[in-house]
């Protein structure tokens, strides 16, 4: 894996990464048509996406002379696979407490 | 911060707080509900190890060090796995409530795991990205 679970979170705790990414969610799009929907300097958008780029969030294709970017939910599984195995288990171990009290 | 969100769960338990207590740092007691561990001592830097995992077949060496001991009220451990990175924290506070105890399960820093680490390869989730997105994404990280 060329990103770390913790690269992930850092990337997605940016409020300005994660409208980038929902935008990318509708439909890829090329830097200057996130920075016109996104009211942000070109070179702004660009270093958001770098980073997103870096932890595999994004990904990109070039098309003649334009470059689209799309977005990449690999990375965001794994953080929820994590989440979510501890959550159930959590419940499961809890209960299981209350069980063993209360019998 | 979407780092620091840890996992919280509460339970309201008919049991007074010693007993609840005893249920938590007890290994005859823990290992009908928990872990069965060779010892336990609710003492700041006793360690435990104990295999577990999602299922028989892949079960892995968990290394839990206690931090934290106020009796009857709060005990926090490291929790980490041999072998992989990252290292998490789980706390357990007692809260007396008379005839019955509410328990708060506190979960930190899960994010610190790797992605090679073996739960994730086994963890098969599936669901369209759409979803996760559209719903669950936008739930979750931008914090309600």
């Amino acid at each position: 894996m060329a990103y770390k679970i913790d690269d992930v979170f850092s990337a997605l705790a940016d409020q300005n990464r994660r409208q980038i990414l929902m935008m990318l969610a509708d439909k890829e799009l090329t830097v200057n048509s996130i920075s016109e929907k996104f009211k942000f300097s070109r070179p702004a958008v660009s270093k958001h996406l770098k980073v997103l780029l870096k932890t595999n969030l994004v990904n990109s294709r070039q098309e003649g002379r334009e470059r689209y970017y799309n977005i990449n939910v690999e990375p965001l599984n794994e953080v929820r696979n994590w989440l979510k195995f501890y959550d159930k288990f959590w419940d499961e171990k809890l209960n299981a407490l209350k069980n063993y009290l209360e019998k | 911060m979407v780092e620091e969100k840890p996992i919280v769960k509460e339970i309201t338990v008919n049991a007074p707080v010693s007993k609840v207590w005893k249920a938590i740092t007890n290994k005859d007691e823990m290992k009908k509900w928990y872990f069965d561990l060779k010892e336990f001592k609710p003492e700041i830097g006793f360690e435990f190890r104990f295999p577990g995992g999602p299922d028989k077949e892949n079960q892995y060496l968990h290394i839990c060090e206690i931090t934290e001991v106020i009796a009857n009220k709060k005990l926090t451990y490291s929790w980490r796995y041999d072998g992989y990175p990252g290292k998490s924290f789980v706390t357990f506070e007692l809260f007396d409530e008379g005839e019955s105890t509410r328990v708060k399960l506190t979960h930190t820093d899960i994010e610190t795991f790797g992605t090679e680490n073996p739960h994730f390869a086994k963890e098969n989730f599936e669901a369209g990205w759409e979803a996760i997105i559209r719903t669950s994404l936008k739930n979750y990280f931008e914090n309600k």
